[in-house]
């Protein structure tokens, strides 16, 4: 026996090290929608820095282009001139469509769009990982961003914030394998749920009847709990119908281009 | 400790590079893990026990910007720095070629813990088809960054400390290799 566990014992540590890890993730895995002291430490000590550096790019990337790389640079001037005539013609007609789209919204009560108080916030880092969909924003709990909130942009839905700490938050993109976001499709009003696949997402949970079409759109549902109702998700890329089962195999293209993401708009809390 | 502060700052390092300047030159979410590639020259060169914990606790900072996993990272690095310490006595740790295999098995066991313990033990959707498919451009990637970083190592302690060595590194330059 005692020469079996002198002959085995480096391998028994390694075990019960390796099942205690496996056993305390398993238990933090209850405690995962909240931030723990080491996550909120290293969001304050991480965070600065990714910050500072983030504007250091921005600003070498900045005096790059507008004061070295000056190649063609006559040409676009010429083309820009050109193009903001067009545009001066545009905006013209596109004021008269304006006051008239702010009457009619007025008049119908229309005002989702303003139901929520927002805050703007800047990408500052991705996350550390190829297998993870998080980002970085640089407003956290001293601006009112706890976690849950939701994250948009102009095209539509961001994620959620999962972890924040003072001044620096982590924002769970809906690309996230462990993102799902109660969603519908806007023309027949059929539920599911989007679920992250990496670069694009799932609709699942849309029964094999319902009628879906390439380029239909997919909106929030609200019913999560997270997401306000009507926000873009994105648009079908592909049906898969089954000869069997209760449920079709629906590809959707998010309706955001995640990896050009710099400036983001949080959801903070209904202003009614 | 003068050691432990040094793998710590060496850590940092790979975060930032990994979470900040990485992704501007890198297309798309994909990123050499600099973080395995430490945590497989710890296990080469670290005792258990200190190097256990350390690794451990660096998962658990890693966690802090990574994923949304709390001890993920740490079970992870934690089981691929056992397990290199398992072969550490039969091999010879100053090859530089065994830490580039290395670094492409290390890869491949980090991606086989992660599916296991999402699709094991947590509620989100299957993970393994999405790490089937990114797994080969991951191996690819911390095989080209285990490479550039040891010979920039090497070229590094060549101009600036020749006289010293480091632990692994000593035969790492080409004149010592046959």
């Amino acid at each position: 026996m005692w020469g079996w566990w002198r002959k085995n014992r480096p391998l028994v540590f390694a075990g019960v090290l390796l099942l205690t890890a496996l056993l305390w993730y398993s238990v933090n895995l209850r405690q995962k929608d909240e931030t723990n002291f080491l996550e909120s430490v290293v969001l304050r000590v991480t965070g600065p820095v990714q910050a500072t550096l983030d504007r250091a790019i921005v600003g070498a990337a900045d005096i790059w282009g507008h004061y070295l790389y000056l190649v063609d640079t006559s040409e676009d001037n010429q083309e820009l001139i050109k193009e903001n005539r067009t545009l001066r013609a545009v905006l013209a007609q596109s004021d008269e469509v304006r006051l008239e789209n702010e009457r009619l919204r007025l008049l119908l009560e229309f005002k989702e769009a303003q139901a929520f108080e927002t805050l703007p916030a800047r990408v500052i880092a991705e996350d550390a990982s190829s297998w993870f969909r998080t980002v970085m924003i640089d407003k956290g709990s001293e601006q009112g961003v706890t976690e849950g909130m939701p994250v948009v942009v102009a095209e539509g839905v961001v994620g959620r914030v999962v972890r924040s700490s003072p001044r620096f938050s982590r924002v769970l993109l809906i690309t996230d394998a462990s993102s799902a976001v109660a969603s519908l499709l806007q023309g027949n009003r059929a539920r599911g749920v989007c679920r992250g696949k990496g670069e694009q997402l799932v609709f699942d949970f849309v029964l094999r009847q319902e009628g879906v079409g390439i380029g239909d759109r997919v909106v929030t549902s609200g019913m999560g709990g997270v997401f306000p109702k009507g926000l873009v998700v994105g648009s079908v890329k592909g049906v898969n119908r089954q000869e069997f089962g209760l449920f079709q195999e629906i590809e959707v293209t998010p309706s955001v281009d995640f990896s050009h993401l710099e400036e983001v708009l949080i959801l903070l809390r209904s202003s009614q | 400790m003068n050691k432990t502060l040094i793998y710590l700052a060496l850590a940092g390092i790979a975060v930032i590079l990994q979470t900040v300047f990485l992704p501007l030159v890198l297309q798309g979410y994909y990123k050499p893990d600099l973080l395995l590639i430490l945590v497989i020259y710890l296990g080469l060169h670290e005792e258990p026990w200190r190097g256990g914990l350390l690794v451990y606790f660096l998962g658990w900072c890693n966690d802090g910007i990574a994923g949304v996993f709390p001890g993920l990272t740490g079970f992870v690095l934690l089981g691929i720095f056992l397990t290199v310490r398992g072969f550490v006595t039969r091999v010879n740790t100053e090859s530089s070629p065994l830490l580039l295999l290395l670094v492409i098995a290390g890869t491949i066991l980090q991606s086989v813990m992660v599916a296991f313990a999402l699709d094991f033990f947590s509620n989100t959707a299957r993970i393994w088809p999405q790490m089937v498919w990114q797994l080969p451009v991951q191996v690819l990637l911390n095989f080209v960054a285990a490479f550039v970083l040891l010979r920039l190592i090497v070229w590094l302690q060549r101009t600036f400390m020749p006289r010293k060595a480091l632990p692994g590194l000593r035969k790492l330059d080409s004149r010592h290799e046959s």
